[in-house]
């Protein structure tokens, strides 16, 4: 750089010094950028993997950050250099090149090398994520409605009267509970739009098609936890709040909770939720609501709500289950989730329609529905 | 031909209301264009504030989802179809005929009616905001959420309809370019010496011929689900809703570069200008730009990596997207190529091409990381995606278009912009631009999905939305700054005389604004560069067209109502289509009316005369 012998040297030493300094300094830049990413503050973070296939999908993600960096350095280096070199003053002539074609070559076949190391991986996945179940995977099919997610273990629920020997699919819904450790095989439908599946620490996104049945890549747990799932395709008003959990838990637990979702409900310990269960029948919300068990609540448009006390949100994941949350959720349901579909606001319904419930009434349903839960 | 009476008499004013409503001037056509689309990019941004203020915080409760869902959907609409199409159209209207050393378009009629065609459908579709029911479905309105069972309101209608009008007019403005490029260039203008910019809106236009019928078939399709009640995609009568998403993006990604190849070549132009030397690799730039729009029509179901197409599809189309980065990358080396060894003058066209360069570098790196289709699996539909295509449309289409008014401007008003101004009005939107938007990588990759009018408070993306929001603030002010600058530049600016920047391309041999007739005569090309070459400083077609008679000698065609007439017609008919569904016979009564005043308007435009007999002496 028409430096003199004698600075050329220093000159030479400084850059070895600072080509020296760079990988730390990404390396380091990267693992901060994982660490804040990954906070837990940030329940829905793609950077905190808890499952094999998240944990491999996270790996090509960093190879794939730390490409495009690179090239950003050196193009924004370049550009800055330039900018900087060729910038206009007294007596600069600019050189009247008009290109160059060993250049041309080298910084066409420069993107194809870089691309071969991102690209070789990302399709060596692509062909890895076709692979078959295992045998004694965990299948699960949720089935996506406007706007909530009915989860399904097919094989899993009690004995189908109709065919004896056989086994009902376990019902629940808006909580996808997982045992640790175990393949799970999810299988997605839809009723009416389009959504999307996605559990980001666990596992990437794939649609739920009306008319179609998707399968989601398989993966395995490694973390108990609860982790924060949402639907990603848009599909309608309350898109925004379709959500739900995936519970990961032991698999002394995972049975434990499937025996109890097949287990009729105990009766009420409380008067208040003994009241709230004959309301519950009376004011027609086993229309469209089904509790395991419960004589006559065999509705089919809503969510399922059996052991709904041992659930961790209300709503389709959008407020912690509490009495509070479920009374105003019973009362006005369009306050926490405007665009709720079919269910009446049953506190602002006219004292003269029959399903109209009082503040008190409310509170013996919800006392109700949140009393049946584990022990 | 002496029969025209009263009103209907050819207009031939060259001031007034009517010389605007009848003009066929591509250079007149470019202004409206221009002003049209900047007038929506006001809209399209308030609809953006509004939508960054909603989600400056957890549970904000300053619009309703419907409301929401408004505006993400006309906020993608209008960005797309009524501001970058139709800035990229007003500097193609405007440009070319200028470029190729031309007196009009071939179709200067034509032409117009491409104009008002897209008027009418950008008001069609905002006629839905006069009846609170604009679209809610997503610009990208995936089936079967637009059928009427899950939209029954008339917003996914205004659009259907809207975009129907809009396509005519792309489609009439493309052919028109193919024949204007192909055939009207001057003496000596072989292709392989055209301006980047006319090579790039060649590409572009035969890209909008080959792309838009398929999104008039989806359309149309769409039209007899919600008008007739087929079933072309309803799942629940076996169909597959997939065929929309299949159809839109064999569309839509050609659409991505209908958006970001006129920025491709502005910035071409403009380097050259300010480096005082010829673009680098000038046909590595032209068969880049090419290869990309060929490349464009087998990429699309990178779109529908989630929507389980299998290992095999999404191996092929992962593949085929990172092909595109080899082209892309050519063209942005080349950039710097022209970069080094310049006498770089940091005039503000400069300074928005070099946003362009490294912001549009910034999201062709982000879309390589979503054709790696495991990662794409948890970005696809998050904020990652927002970030990496404003990235491109923003920092790529509309910094390449600001740099181009900023060049361009004092050749279309004759006067000067104010670099003061302009520099402040750069670094607004660049800082502003950067705040706003590369925090969505990062939200995104915290797991927060677009389209989304609330969220939790527990999912700890609150800080980084404020600081989003408060970034977006910033691009208003430097929209504001652009303002101020237009205005005092129309009453007060610098006058620009005929080549301001001591630039190459012929469009700088003439005065400023151009003469209605452009070229008094028709220049003879020698070079890319003739302005630059020894004893070329002044155009040949220069020296006469000042000391002339005014052009009395040249026959310009006269103005028309028909294109004013026949287009209004067509997008009545699309106004009956709506009014027919809440009213039958009076959407009948509009239908058949302004179908028969469609058909008369045809018919006159067919038998006009290119001059009107009486008006000047018989042409030849």
């Amino acid at each position: 750089m028409g430096l003199s012998p004698s600075t050329g040297r220093k000159v030479q030493r400084n850059m070895t010094h600072r080509k020296f300094l760079r990988w730390p300094v990404m390396v380091g830049l990267l693992l901060l950028l994982v660490a804040v990413l990954s906070a837990c503050t940030n329940p829905q973070t793609t950077f905190s993997p808890k499952s094999d296939t998240a944990q491999s999908i996270q790996t090509i993600y960093l190879l794939v950050i730390v490409m495009a960096s690179i090239v950003m350095v050196g193009v924004f280096g370049v550009l800055g250099f330039a900018l900087f070199r060729f910038r206009d003053r007294p007596g600069r002539v600019a050189s009247q090149t008009h290109g160059n074609t060993k250049l041309e070559i080298i910084w066409t076949l420069l993107p194809i090398a870089i691309l071969v190391i991102v690209g070789a991986p990302a399709l060596i996945a692509v062909a890895g994520s076709a692979k078959a179940p295992d045998e004694d995977a965990l299948h699960i099919n949720v089935v996506g409605h406007q706007w909530w997610f009915e989860v399904q273990y097919p094989g899993m629920g009690p004995e189908d009267p109709n065919n004896p020997g056989e086994r009902l699919p376990l019902i629940t819904a808006n909580e996808v509970h997982l045992p640790v450790g175990k393949q799970i095989y999810v299988t997605l439908e839809s009723v009416d739009v389009i959504h999307s599946f996605w559990i980001p620490q666990l596992i990437g996104k794939t649609d739920m098609i009306p008319g179609t049945v998707n399968e989601l890549q398989t993966f395995t747990p490694q973390e108990v936890g609860v982790f924060y799932g949402q639907c990603a395709e848009f599909c309608g008003t309350a898109h925004a709040q379709m959500r739900f959990r995936a519970v990961v838990e032991s698999l002394g637990d995972f049975n434990e909770w499937a025996v109890a979702l097949q287990t009729p409900p105990a009766d009420p310990v409380s008067e208040l939720a003994a009241a709230g269960q004959t309301l519950f029948l009376a004011k027609g919300c086993v229309a469209c609501h089904t509790i395991y068990g419960m004589p006559g609540a065999a509705g089919k448009v809503g969510p399922d709500l059996t052991l709904l006390g041992d659930r961790r949100t209300i709503g389709a994941g959008i407020v912690d289950n509490t009495d509070e949350a479920l009374q105003k959720w019973i009362s006005n349901p369009q306050e926490l989730k405007p665009g709720t579909l079919h269910m009446p606001s049953f506190g602002l319904l006219s004292n003269e329609n029959p399903q109209h419930m009082s503040d008190a009434e409310i509170r013996a349903v919800s006392a109700f529905l949140r009393g049946m839960a584990l022990e | 031909m002496a029969a025209y009476a009263g009103f209907l008499k050819r207009p031939v004013s060259p001031t007034g209301v009517w010389s605007w409503l009848t003009t066929v001037d591509h250079k007149r056509i470019g202004l409206l264009y221009g002003v049209t689309a900047l007038i929506m990019f006001f809209i399209a941004g308030i609809e953006a504030v509004i939508m960054r203020l909603q989600l400056s915080s957890s549970e904000q409760t300053l619009v309703s989802p419907e409301i929401y869902n408004q505006l993400f959907t006309m906020h993608g609409t209008t960005m797309v179809f009524m501001v970058i199409m139709p800035m990229g159209a007003a500097f193609f209207n405007y440009l070319i005929p200028l470029m190729i050393g031309a007196r009009d378009v071939a179709f200067p009629r034509l032409n117009a009616f491409s104009f008002w065609m897209f008027l009418f459908g950008t008001l069609l579709m905002h006629a839905s905001f006069l009846t609170m029911s604009a679209p809610a479905m997503g610009w990208f309105a995936y089936a079967p959420l637009t059928s009427l069972e899950f939209s029954p309101a008339s917003g996914v209608d205004y659009w259907v309809l809207g975009l129907q009008v809009l396509g005519i007019a792309s489609m009439a403005a493309a052919f028109n370019f193919v024949v204007t490029i192909i055939n009207l260039r001057a003496p000596g203008l072989t292709l392989m010496r055209m301006p980047v910019f006319v090579w790039m809106t060649l590409i572009i236009s035969f890209l909008l011929i080959f792309a838009f019928p398929v999104i008039t078939i989806a359309l149309t399709l769409l039209q007899f689900d919600r008008w007739v009640g087929t079933h072309f995609y309803n799942a629940a009568a076996g169909a597959d809703p997939l065929l929309w998403q299949h159809l839109f993006w064999v569309f839509g990604h050609p659409e991505v570069y209908i958006l970001i190849l006129p920025a491709m070549g502005i910035v071409s132009d403009i380097l050259p200008t300010f480096t005082r030397k010829p673009l680098f690799g000038y046909p590595a730039v032209v068969f880049a730009g090419v290869s990309i729009a060929f490349m464009g029509f087998g990429v699309w179901s990178h779109h529908m990596f989630t929507t389980g197409m299998g290992a095999w599809a999404n191996g092929v189309f992962s593949f085929a997207t990172m092909l595109i980065a080899i082209p892309t990358g050519i063209k942005v080396f080349n950039w710097l190529g022209t970069l080094w060894g310049g006498a770089i003058q940091f005039k503000t066209p400069l300074l928005f091409s070099i946003g362009f360069i490294s912001m549009f570098t910034l999201g062709g790196l982000s879309g390589v990381m979503h054709a790696v289709v495991p990662v794409d699996t948890q970005q696809q539909d998050t904020y990652f995606i927002v970030a990496h295509f404003h990235y491109v449309l923003f920092g790529g289409s509309l910094f390449g278009l600001m740099a181009g008014i900023y060049y361009w401007f004092p050749k279309m008003s004759g006067r000067m912009l104010n670099e003061g101004i302009g520099k402040l009005n750069f670094w607004l939107m660049f800082i502003g631009f950067n705040m706003t938007f590369f925090p969505m990588h990062i939200v995104g990759a915290l797991g927060m999905p677009r389209r989304i009018y609330t969220y939790g408070a527990d999912q700890g993306w609150d800080s980084i939305n404020m600081f989003m929001t408060i970034g977006s603030l910033v691009i208003v002010a430097s929209f504001l700054a652009f303002m101020v600058n237009v205005i005092r530049s129309l009453q007060s600016g610098e006058r620009a005389g005929d080549n301001p920047w001591g630039a190459a391309t012929i469009e700088w041999s003439i005065s400023s604004p151009p003469p209605h007739y452009n070229f008094l005569e028709i220049p003879t090309v020698t070079s890319r560069y003739p302005l630059w070459e020894e004893g070329h400083s002044k155009g040949a077609a220069q020296i006469h067209g000042h000391d002339d008679d005014d052009g009395h000698a040249v026959h310009m065609p006269d103005p028309s109502y028909w294109p004013l007439v026949l287009s209004a017609g067509i997008a009545m008919l699309a106004g009956g289509l709506l009014i027919w569904k809440w009213h039958q016979i009076l959407g009948f009564t509009v239908i058949s009316t302004f179908g028969l005043l469609a058909l008369y308007a045809t018919y006159r435009w067919a038998f006009e005369p290119v001059n009107e007999p009486n008006h000047e002496e018989p042409h030849q």
